[in-house]
């Protein structure tokens, strides 16, 4: 008697869900609007922003600026909610599958592999970039850094929202002049045994530091970034690369025996000065950290021939929001001049912005030129000339592969 | 005798009290360059760190509701089903105790998947109560065989007696299982709150953002190198299981013959 009531309720439970379905408007008919109209829709609604939380900086550049300036020029409340992308994907998968169309998600900030996994899996809104009037005004629109995300087609489904470069980080206490080029940086490792070491391939950062030596190793950089993933044809340079890390490996930090699992790692070996080298995505990011007294004062940051790779992370708007337009006004505004300028300096994240400089006001572009971003920083033209475009998402899981075969087992 | 007191206070003060204040020291310090010769340097700002984030409070009093919630149902769940293990005997017992077990064998986000789809279907997911019944699935099976394991040292004896005396189920409960078994409570409070409030994967995916417990807050931070916030969330974090415990201890003490043990025996 009592197992056939609880099962009567979950009927009824389950028939009043599936009731509930398809109440989300179209995403193209909030885009076809005229942007009037979207902002005037986005009007005292609530937006809800998901994105990875372990950044106070970042953390603080959403919390305590963008929050109240949006709430204030466009009455838009942003919610920031603290979670993986991973887990953010995980969760729209299982809504995708579910048919579940009122999600609590509106913005995701995204790129690489789990944008080529999203557009796949059909978990975004669609194409929006072409409506925002900032984007539009200020931004270089068929630049190819914001038309393919480490090799994925963009096709306007995620608007770039801050780019990053790849650069070392150096004592410069210890270090007179840093390496400035691969094979300088073999020299230097070997002549100074055990203060060096990078994350293995698992780990993002550790991933990019081992294409730039595959980078390096091709004839040019340009062979590696500009073609799909084919072993065979790379075979030579690949080679070229593991003789590169194998003859490094025993004059690394541990002889090599030992590799650091992530970047927070490394970072904690280079803060209490047992290895004298660092590096990361975000030109930038040592600033936060010496000012914290993570980092030493004397830190200094360089780049080496061939040149260091970049990317630009994305905002973007998965198929089940709830609230497109407030999604697309706060995304229009987070790409503004003025909240990007916010964002460059150095008091909360100190990130380098995507907008073209050239094409902003007369006062807003001194406003942005005049930004000090802080002594550990390289100038923006030493890092412009020697930027190199990411590869294909394929790479990425080749060396994971392959490092381990080569470099670790042998 | 006394010496090996001694011996034990020393033991568990060098490998318990040791860490945790170290800890407490690297959450009010600068990075320690100890290598290098420099003293330490004090600082606060990592707790203002912590303080200024505006989830911080708010999912610390999630953290706690569903703490509370969840130890409340493995209370009751586990006190029945303990004592039902161990009094009754049917066919295929072995069975049924092999499976309530499972979960624990089981990675919980291979189940949390599945079911985060059901609860999607009946309307659960991004609900504190749909959080709450999937901290249910790592913590309920030991809290099971914590209390049958309970039931089993009391013995048939103790559980024929009041029945004989003429009580109803619910005086025995309260007059006789509870205060005799509560090792068995203690351990499960401890074990429900520290499990439920460490899981991060399984509360992002069924509270989906709508529900923000600590982890939520706190995990992201193990990527950062700045020790000392990680330390200040630590310390932030451990304080949670050391609260709720004191209330659960409290509350103990309202259980019969808790004050006057002694007097009351004799």
């Amino acid at each position: 008697m009592r197992l056939l009531s609880l099962l009567g309720l979950l009927t009824i439970m389950l028939l009043s869900a599936c009731s509930s379905q398809n109440s989300s408007q179209e995403f193209s008919t909030v885009t076809e609007q005229k942007w009037s109209e979207v902002e005037a829709d986005a009007e005292d609604t609530t937006v809800r922003m998901f994105m990875w939380g372990g950044d106070e900086g970042i953390n603080q550049y959403i919390d305590d600026w963008v929050t109240p300036n949006l709430k204030e020029k466009h009455n838009v409340t942003l919610e920031r909610i603290p979670m993986d992308t991973g887990e953010i994907l995980q969760k729209l998968q299982t809504e995708k599958q579910a048919g579940k169309q009122d999600g609590t998600i509106d913005i995701i900030w995204i790129n690489g592999e789990n944008f080529k996994n999203a557009k796949e899996n059909k978990l975004l809104a669609g194409s929006f970039t072409s409506n925002l009037p900032n984007f539009n005004e200020f931004y270089q629109t068929d630049d190819p850094a914001f038309q393919t995300d480490f090799g994925t087609p963009v096709e306007g489904m995620e608007a770039p929202w801050g780019k990053v470069q790849f650069v070392f980080h150096y004592e410069s206490e210890k270090i007179e002049t840093p390496p400035a080029s691969f094979e300088e940086l073999k020299g230097w490792v070997q002549e100074n045994p055990g203060k060096f070491t990078y994350p293995n391939a698992d780990d993002f950062t550790g991933n990019a530091f081992l294409r730039h030596i595959l980078y390096a190793s091709a004839d040019t950089p340009s062979d590696i970034y500009d073609s799909p993933l084919d072993e065979g044809s790379i075979s030579e340079t690949a080679e070229e690369t593991w003789n590169y890390l194998n003859e490094m490996e025993p004059e690394l930090w541990r002889s090599g025996e030992h590799y650091p699992n992530t970047l927070t790692e490394l970072d904690r070996l280079y803060s209490q000065g047992e290895v004298w080298m660092t590096m990361g995505y975000n030109e930038a990011r040592a600033e936060s950290l010496i000012n914290d007294g993570v980092f030493p004062e004397t830190t200094r940051s360089f780049v080496m021939e061939p040149g260091s790779i970049g990317n630009t992370h994305f905002l973007s708007i998965p198929f089940n929001s709830t609230n497109p337009a407030g999604a697309l006004t706060a995304i229009n505004f987070m790409l503004s001049p003025e909240a990007q300028l916010a964002k460059l300096k150095p008091n909360y994240w100190g990130e380098n912005t995507p907008i073209s400089i050239d094409k902003l006001p007369k006062e807003m572009k001194e406003e942005f030129q005049s930004v000090d971003r802080g002594q550990s920083v390289l100038s923006q033209q030493k890092l412009e000339d020697s930027f190199l475009p990411e590869s294909e998402a394929a790479y990425v899981d080749w060396m994971k592969e392959q490092w381990f075969d080569e470099v670790v087992q042998n | 005798m006394r010496h090996y007191k001694i011996r034990f206070y020393v033991l568990a003060s060098f490998l318990f009290l040791f860490p945790a204040l170290l800890l407490v020291l690297q959450s009010l310090s600068k990075t320690w360059r100890f290598q290098r010769g420099e003293g330490i340097r004090f600082q606060l700002d990592s707790f203002q760190v912590l303080l200024s984030d505006p989830n911080l409070w708010s999912a610390t009093g999630w953290s706690i509701t569903i703490g509370l919630l969840v130890l409340l149902i493995n209370l009751v769940v586990g006190i029945t089903t303990g004592k039902a293990l161990t009094s009754l005997s049917f066919r295929g017992k072995s069975f049924i105790e092999a499976v309530m077990l499972a979960p624990i064998l089981v990675p919980v986000l291979a189940i949390a998947i599945g079911l985060h789809l059901f609860m999607i279907r009946i309307g659960l997911a991004d609900t504190a109560l749909g959080v709450v019944l999937i901290h249910l699935v790592p913590t309920v099976p030991y809290s099971i065989k914590i209390f049958q394991n309970a039931y089993q040292q009391l013995g048939r004896s103790m559980l024929d007696q009041p029945v004989i005396l003429g009580s109803n189920p619910w005086h025995q409960l309260v007059t006789i299982e509870l205060p005799l078994m509560k090792p068995a409570i203690r351990s499960v409070t401890f074990l429900t709150i520290v499990i439920s409030l460490s899981q991060y994967a399984i509360t992002s995916i069924v509270g989906g953002g709508t529900i923000i417990t600590l982890p939520m807050v706190f995990f992201p931070f193990l990527d950062t190198a700045n020790a000392s916030i990680m330390a200040a969330f630590s310390v932030w974090f451990a304080m949670i299981p050391f609260f709720l415990y004191m209330i659960v201890e409290a509350l103990l003490w309202l259980l019969p013959y808790s004050k006057k043990m002694r007097r009351t025996t004799t």
